[in-house]
């Protein structure tokens, strides 16, 4: 009879102990994750707090006014939507394309392997290295000088190893027996490509794009050396022109200029109307992408 | 699935049926002939016999390639089970008539008796045997149980004349001893046809099997009207 | 003297270095229905395919001997394989249609292949559709996707999307085998309609239809195809044991 008791007591105090850990542990993954959230929401809030003020229809559609003291930031909206298309007419046939390539037509080996670790090597260059060489390329060597070409290109240098590995992974997602199906029909390897498996893969893909464009929306360091310009008398004309940008007219109105005070509500207003920027662009892939998945439903 | 077997057990219920008209037709003849002693229509029923065995080869292959291409189950089993047994029965029929034939051909005699003929009720064994023939046909044309159920007492009928053969042969053979032969001889017609009754409610059993699952062999089976003996 | 659509001679492939299929000489007739069995990776599948060439997309493979169909060498150098993929479709194991409509499913094979009158198409796709006796269950609703058909009605499209090129012989790769009693009774059925106008090649592990279907059978096994004849031959009194072995379940 005390054996029983003994196995029962020790299987009792075991149970315990293990829901004892078991509260301990996920009691600190919910508070770690509270965290996160905390802290994003401080970041928010704290621009939210700081910049509301400042945001109005003048703010947004004007230009600025007495050395940056006042005025809008309109001509950086402007500027930064121009990159964004800019960069997104370079790297989409290019990223689409090399994805195409390396998905469909590559012969799986090393070649292909080599290529996707050099691609992914691409991605983690830092951006400020990305200026340098567009500086020297573009604005300097092709002697594009400071402009919207050269911004968009070394933007979109940056955007092409997202969109291939986007493009991939939409690639790679449909199942080989609809090729299968394809060619049996007597298709030509390009004519799946663009009936079947391009139209079913494209959702993914501009989701890809559009994430990626809303990413190197905020980037600052490689439009530094490339095109952004502090102030611009009037819009762009040409793509040869510089323009400016609101990554970099934060940067500038934080830490130069004449009045300190007057700018800093401007700098984080600024930084706002970027944030709000990428929400919408995020929010706009989100869409697109279900729009896209009820088009294309498979079961 | 079911388009595929059910045309191949249409074919086989129509060979059945070609086989069954083709039998009838030789017991018929076979009886016939031994009436009259008509040679030549028993010549008939022997070549034909060779048809009866060839659709009977046909008929078992058939029903092997049906069992081993469509694995028919529940009632079409039975079916093709029951047409088996049918057909091996039907067979027997034939080589009865058969036999019955070439009695007539070896008999030497002109004529036989026809008072004996009447006493010993030949023509009406014949005619009950066919139309027991004839009834277990009905009794599977229209999946019933009465008809095939009604075959087993008529057995009794003929069962009875020949039972009563062998006494009144003896009678008659009694006073005619000069002829002995062709009458001995023709027990064999008797029993051939008795043989043939039991073969014919082999028939009917089956044909119960296939519409109720009822397996009815050995044991008694009465019908109210001719109660057995 | 029935006319042999599809004929090969001393067939050997290669997946690699792995001998997959060793000198398979068979003979097909053309407007007859010929069935490969055996059991898994017997090589019944990749003998199939190497009738519309589909193994020529997987990489690292060899094949020598000959296969000709109509008479011709499709291995030939100088071979267009897209045509030779018209003349000889293929029905999949599992349904694959496009992501687009009923309609449009039918209809790619002849658009991809030029054509561009429309009313031949419409009048093509309700042709094939009717023959693959799915018309009276989609008419009404040819614009839909096909993903909204049940997988039975997939299957049958995507034999009307095969027949709607007109090819000469059809390929079948286990065509029923993901789908319910009902829907196969329905393609089995088809195959029956079907072999009046075309010669058809299935590949089955289910030997019961195998039996229903097919007029000849042939069974597969470690790449070597052990007997080939009758079926009903084969399923009363097979000539190899193997062959009875298998057949019996008492192996595979």
């Amino acid at each position: 009879m005390t054996e029983m008791n003994k196995s029962a007591q020790i299987t009792s105090s075991a149970s315990n102990r293990k829901r004892t850990s078991q509260y301990v542990a996920f009691g600190l993954f919910r508070l770690l994750s509270l965290c996160v959230v905390l802290i994003l929401f401080a970041i928010l809030g704290f621009i939210i707090y700081k910049g509301v003020g400042v945001i109005n229809w003048e703010f947004i559609s004007s230009a600025p006014r007495e050395g940056m003291t006042a005025g809008g930031i309109w001509p950086a909206i402007v500027g930064t939507f121009y990159l964004m298309v800019g960069s997104a007419l370079f790297a989409f046939p290019i990223g689409v394309m090399s994805g195409i390539y390396m998905n469909e037509y590559a012969p799986k080996g090393k070649l292909v392997r080599f290529i996707r670790v050099m691609t992914n090597n691409l991605s983690g260059i830092p951006s400020i290295v990305f200026g340098l060489f567009g500086m020297a390329l573009f604005v300097n060597y092709l002697g594009f000088g400071d402009s919207i070409l050269a911004g968009s290109l070394t933007l979109g240098l940056l955007c092409v190893p997202i969109v291939i590995r986007t493009t991939e992974e939409a690639l790679k997602a449909i199942p080989d027996t609809l090729r299968e199906g394809s060619r049996a029909l007597g298709a030509t390897k390009l004519q799946t490509i663009w009936h079947v498996i391009l139209p079913m893969a494209m959702p993914n893909v501009i989701t890809g794009l559009i994430l990626a464009l809303g990413r190197v929306s905020g980037e600052t360091a490689p439009i530094l050396f490339t095109c952004a310009a502090y102030f611009l008398p009037q819009l762009p004309q040409s793509v040869l022109d510089q323009c400016m940008a609101l990554p970099y007219h934060l940067y500038v109105i934080s830490t130069s200029g004449t009045d300190m005070e007057a700018q800093l509500p401007i700098a984080y207003g600024t930084a706002l109307v970027l944030i709000l920027i990428v929400l919408a662009v995020n929010l706009l892939a989100n869409a697109l992408r279900k729009y896209f998945e009820k088009k294309v439903k498979m079961h | 699935m079911v388009k595929f077997i059910e045309s191949e057990l249409v074919l086989l219920r129509k060979e059945i049926d070609e086989m069954w008209t083709l039998v009838y037709s030789q017991l018929d003849r076979a009886g016939e002939a031994v009436l009259t002693l008509d040679k030549e229509l028993a010549r008939q029923v022997v070549v034909r016999e060779k048809r009866v065995n060839a659709f009977e080869l046909k008929i078992d292959s058939d029903v092997e390639d049906i069992i081993a291409l469509y694995n028919p189950v529940a009632i079409d089993l039975r079916f093709v089970l029951a047409m088996l047994k049918i057909n091996t029965n039907l067979e027997r029929l034939g080589d009865f008539a058969e036999s019955i034939a070439r009695f007539v051909i070896n008999c030497q005699e002109p004529a036989l008796d026809a008072d004996l003929l009447k006493k010993l009720r030949l023509e009406e064994m014949h005619a009950e045997a066919l139309s027991m023939l004839e009834l277990t046909k009905r009794a599977l044309a229209e999946e019933s149980l009465d008809l095939a159920t009604s075959v087993f007492a008529k057995d009794n009928l003929l069962d009875e004349i020949n039972g009563n053969v062998s006494k009144v042969l003896a009678e008659y053979l009694k006073d005619h001893t000069d002829n002995l032969l062709p009458y001995l001889n023709l027990l064999t017609v008797f029993r051939k046809l008795e043989r043939s009754g039991d073969h014919i409610t082999n028939i009917a059993e089956e044909i119960v099997f296939y519409i109720d699952a009822k397996v009815l062999k050995h044991s008694g089976k009465v019908d109210e009207h001719y109660p057995e003996k | 003297m029935t006319n042999s659509k599809i004929t090969t001679r001393d067939v050997n492939f290669w997946y690699g270095s792995f001998h997959a299929l060793k000198n398979i000489s068979l003979s097909i007739d053309e407007k007859s229905v010929v069935a490969f069995i055996g059991p898994s990776g017997c090589g019944k599948s990749t003998f199939l395919r190497l009738l519309n060439r589909m193994n020529d997309l997987i990489p690292d493979t060899r094949l020598s001997g000959e296969v000709l169909i109509d008479n011709q060498n499709i291995y030939e150098k100088g071979i267009e394989v897209d045509e030779l993929r018209k003349k000889v479709g293929m029905v999949f194991q599992r349904p694959n249609p496009f992501p687009k409509s009923i309609f449009e499913n039918v209809a790619y094979g002849l658009r991809v292949n030029g054509v561009k009158d429309e009313s031949f198409i419409r009048q093509r796709v309700e042709e094939t559709l009717k023959g693959a006796a799915l018309w009276d269950e989609v008419k009404d609703k040819l614009k839909q996707s096909a993903y909204a058909l049940s997988g039975g009605q997939q299957q049958r499209l995507c034999m009307a999307r095969a027949m709607a090129i007109s090819p000469s012989v059809l390929l079948m790769d286990e065509p029923a085998s993901a789908l319910d009693p009902i829907s196969t009774a329905k393609v089995e059925e088809l195959i029956h309609e079907l072999k009046k106008e075309y010669t058809i090649v299935i590949v089955t592990h289910n030997m019961q239809q195998a039996a229903r279907v097919s007029d000849k059978t042939a069974f597969f096994y470690l790449g070597e195809m052990v007997e080939f004849g009758e079926t009903k031959k084969i399923f009363t009194n097979p000539l190899k044991e193997q062959t009875q072995n298998y057949i019996t379940g008492r192996f595979g």
